[in-house]
């Protein structure tokens, strides 16, 4: 169980990818190590608790699209609220994270809505709602601190932010792993019917869920604007396509009750390494979607059911 | 004569005093005493409808009753909630499995319990899962396997250890042997008897026969919702129970077999299906119904889903109406004359969220349809026709099919294959699953007219009382092999049970 069952597949791909990377580099000649793992860090931090709120919704059977948004509007909260305190505007911003979690689990488990229309909805309402936020403007945060303190790199290659990051892997791998809370995750998402049977209180955890990971995204959204120093209403919904990727290379099931945080992380990795390794080889961002697209369909043919019909087996 | 436990001993381990329980303007049921002992195994039997699952759910606290009172010990209760029932030492092992397949064995017996502990694991923990699943049988299993790796029948019996970790002393098993071959039914049954004799008091619902006369100390017989009966099981002869049950005569259970066979409708040679069955072979004729009988694994369920064209890798040569039939395609074998009928009602059987109507047409919608365009008046004139064929009652054809009993669903399932022009050949798995006496009975009946139509029936059942009652001819399997055909004459239950579990004995 744990750790080294459910993510063998994985680790094995972002063993592959991190190799080629490290070849990559090695030919290239490139010698600042220390640089790439930053910037790869950085860009972990800014998907890897996105993808893992939206990861723990597809775990519980559940499926959260609204977290682009919910990052947007949160940045956006935040920076208009910090004027006088930039903790007091994080604290907005991850509160309505919270909110917007804690209205799409009601909605889904009161009404009995699918999870998909619900934040669908959430993903147009809010992306709007930033452009009211803000007036259409972009706003630039008044905290010169902060964001230095934010993108100061921490032991060379760490930040506020990625340290933040793995914080919350580390808290959610504790919990699937270790707490009764977490058996509870799976069992709704792998059976809800079953699990409700057996007494589990599958409203609740689905509800949790999804405050989760409006939590994480807006966090993680927060922590994002006060590092570029500027909140803008267009900026972050294309976090959503990186984000379900990552849970899927990492093992995250489409039809509930299989993944883990491990594996959502060495998903997350996984395309920051991609990202880090085709930008240093100087590859073109529209070429990088195709081997983006390569690597995810790769993975769904390696996972596809049908797949022994094709491959002749040996009796 | 009628005993009343109540009257034996002053307190009863559970009793339960006038309970009526009312939707609305529907009684669902009415007036319900009962009273147990500890250590006792009561049967609890009745058709669908008969008011069982309502009283199931006031005991586990799942409804309130409207009035009457349940009693633990002597102490009146009144449950709030299944937290409540579990508690006071009520367990219900759920006849629709309450296991998460994705999770492990240890997972699974904790999963929902009261008092869990907060962590997943603790030594404790770990040493009570293994002592309940001692308790089942189960000494040597994992706590690390995956539920989805178990056999249907450890699945049951992690079902049972479940309650006795949440120190059940009271259990309500719903139909575990539902879905088990005749060598698992044996272990549940050990599990069962080890309970009782540890002072386990258990409710045993089942829909069948032999396993009241074989397991239980008493039976309590419900009908339309109230109770008819509990008497000591030895005190009530078999025929006696059976008709109480479903309320008829017996004689009217299984039709009479027609002697006057047609041409041969199905044949089937050398059918192989790779890891399942590996080598089949029988002939059908028109008029006939054949039941293929083995234990899971034995190959029985996949030969005739091979037959259904459900298996891509299937072999064989197999001819339906002396013309060829090319095996690993449904649609092919459904337009060459097969008609199947599936073990899985709610996956493969029926269209839960569509009404019963649509069920009944569902592949008969080029009849029903011209040039593209649905014509809803033929449509229900053929459903209609369809109903009253297979005896479903035609005023309730607008009800979504999720909410009909067992019994109805599979008249849907079944009344797809009714009343075609052409005669072809019925595949069934399990006909009667999860199905009650009276619709048996009338389940039984329609096979026996589809038959006199012309069709012809092979079936694969794991019920050797109804292969016995029902078919012409029985064809045994054991490990993917035919061991044995008997005619209905000389086929009796303890040869076919002897011929199907043989190979395992000898081992």
């Amino acid at each position: 169980m744990g750790l080294i069952g459910e993510e063998k597949k994985p680790l094995a791909i972002f063993g592959v990818v991190a190799i080629s990377l490290a070849a990559a580099l090695v030919m290239q000649g490139n010698t600042s190590v220390e640089l790439i793992l930053f910037s790869i860090l950085q860009y972990f931090a800014t998907i890897g608790p996105v993808a893992l709120g939206l990861g723990l919704t597809m775990i519980a059977r559940e499926f959260d699209i609204s977290v682009g948004s919910t990052m947007s509007v949160a940045g956006c909260i935040a920076v208009v609220a910090s004027t006088s305190d930039p903790y007091l505007g994080a604290a907005c911003g991850i509160g309505v994270g919270l909110l917007i979690g804690l209205s799409q689990g009601v909605l889904v488990t009161g009404l009995g809505l699918s999870s998909i229309s619900v934040s669908l909805g959430f993903l147009i309402t809010l992306a709007g709602f930033a452009y009211v936020v803000t007036g259409n403007m972009t706003i630039p945060l008044d905290h010169a601190d902060v964001t230095s303190a934010i993108n100061a790199p921490v032991l060379g290659i760490f930040s506020f932010r990625s340290i933040f990051a793995i914080a919350c892997f580390a808290i959610a791998s504790f919990i699937f792993l270790k707490t009764r809370a977490g058996v509870e995750l799976i069992a709704t998402g792998s059976d809800p019917t079953a699990a409700a049977t057996a007494g589990v209180r599958t409203t609740r955890i689905v509800v949790i869920v999804f405050m989760i990971s409006g939590g994480l995204s807006a966090a993680a959204g927060v922590f994002l604007t006060y590092g570029l120093s500027v909140a803008s209403p267009s900026g972050l919904t294309d976090i959503l396509v990186p984000a379900i990727s990552a849970a899927i290379i990492g093992g995250v099931s489409l039809t509930g009750g299989r993944g883990t945080p491990i594996g959502i992380a060495l998903g997350a990795l996984t395309l920051c390494l991609l990202n880090a390794g085709l930008n240093a080889l100087g590859v073109s961002p529209v070429a990088q979607q195709v081997v983006l697209a390569f690597v995810l369909f790769t993975v769904a043919v390696a996972a596809a059911p049908q797949l022994y019909r094709i491959i002749p087996q040996r009796s | 004569m009628a005993i009343s436990t109540a009257q034996l001993s002053p307190i009863s381990r559970l009793a339960v005093h006038n309970v009526t329980k009312r939707f609305g303007d529907i009684t669902a049921i009415e007036d319900v005493s009962l009273s147990l002992e500890r250590g006792e195994i009561r049967a609890l039997c009745g058709g669908n409808g008969a008011g069982k699952s309502t009283l199931v759910k006031i005991l586990t606290g799942v409804q309130a009753p409207t009035s009457g009172v349940i009693a633990v010990d002597g102490v009146s209760r009144a449950f709030r909630n299944p937290i409540d029932a579990q508690r006071a030492g009520l367990a219900l092992v759920a006849q629709e499995l309450s296991l998460a397949p994705d999770l492990s064995v240890h997972d699974n017996l904790w999963l929902g319990h009261a008092d869990a502990p907060w962590q997943r694991r603790t030594a404790v923990g770990m040493e009570r899962a293994r002592a309940s699943l001692a308790a089942v049988g189960l000494d040597n299993l994992s706590l690390n396997l995956k539920i989805a790796e178990l056999s249907l029948a450890e699945r049951q019996l992690i079902e049972i250890a479940r309650g006795l970790i949440r120190n059940a002393s009271m259990l309500i098993l719903d139909e575990p042997t539902a879905t088990l071959s005749e060598r698992e039914i044996a272990r549940v049954f050990d599990a069962v008897r080890a309970l009782k004799k540890s002072g386990c008091t258990i409710i045993y619902i089942t829909h069948r026969m032999g396993e009241v006369y074989e397991l239980c100390d008493s039976v309590t017989v419900m009908r339309n919702g109230r109770i008819i009966t509990t008497e000591a099981v030895k005190d009530i002869p078999r025929e006696r129970l059976l008709e109480l049950m479903i309320g008829r005569k017996l004689s009217d259970v299984y039709p009479p077999s027609d002697t006057n066979l047609g041409r041969v409708m199905l044949e089937v040679q050398h059918l192989q299906v790779p890891g399942a069955v590996e080598e089949f072979s029988v002939r059908v004729c028109a008029g006939e119904i054949v039941g293929i009988v083995g234990q899971i694994g034995s190959g029985s369920i996949e030969t005739i889903r091979a037959l259904a064209g459900l298996t891509h890798n299937a072999t064989g040569d197999v001819c339906i109406d002396s013309k060829r039939l090319a095996l690993g395609s449904a649609p092919v074998a459904a337009s060459a004359g097969m008609r199947f009928v599936s073990e899985d009602r709610a996956n493969e059987g029926i269209f839960l969220h569509m009404p019963a109507r649509s069920n009944m047409i569902s592949t008969r919608l080029s009849e029903t349809s011209n040039g593209g365009f649905v014509r809803p008046r033929l449509l229900n004139r053929l459903a209609v026709g369809l109903a009253r064929q297979v005896g479903f009652d035609i005023d309730r054809l607008g009800v979504t099919a999720g909410r009909l009993s067992g019994g109805n669903q599979q008249k849907l399932a079944i009344g797809r294959c009714a009343d075609r022009v052409m005669t072809g050949v019925i595949l069934m798995n399990e006909p009667t699953r999860g199905v009650d006496m009276g619709a048996r009975a009338e389940i039984y009946q329609t096979l026996r007219r589809l038959c006199d139509e012309g069709n012809a029936v092979l079936l694969a059942s794991t019920d050797l009382e109804e292969v016995v009652g029902l078919v012409d001819r029985v064809v045994t399997m054991r490990y993917g092999r035919v061991a044995g055909v008997h005619n209905r004459a000389d086929a009796s239950e303890t040869t076919i049970l002897a011929e199907i579990t043989n190979a395992e004995m000898a081992a």
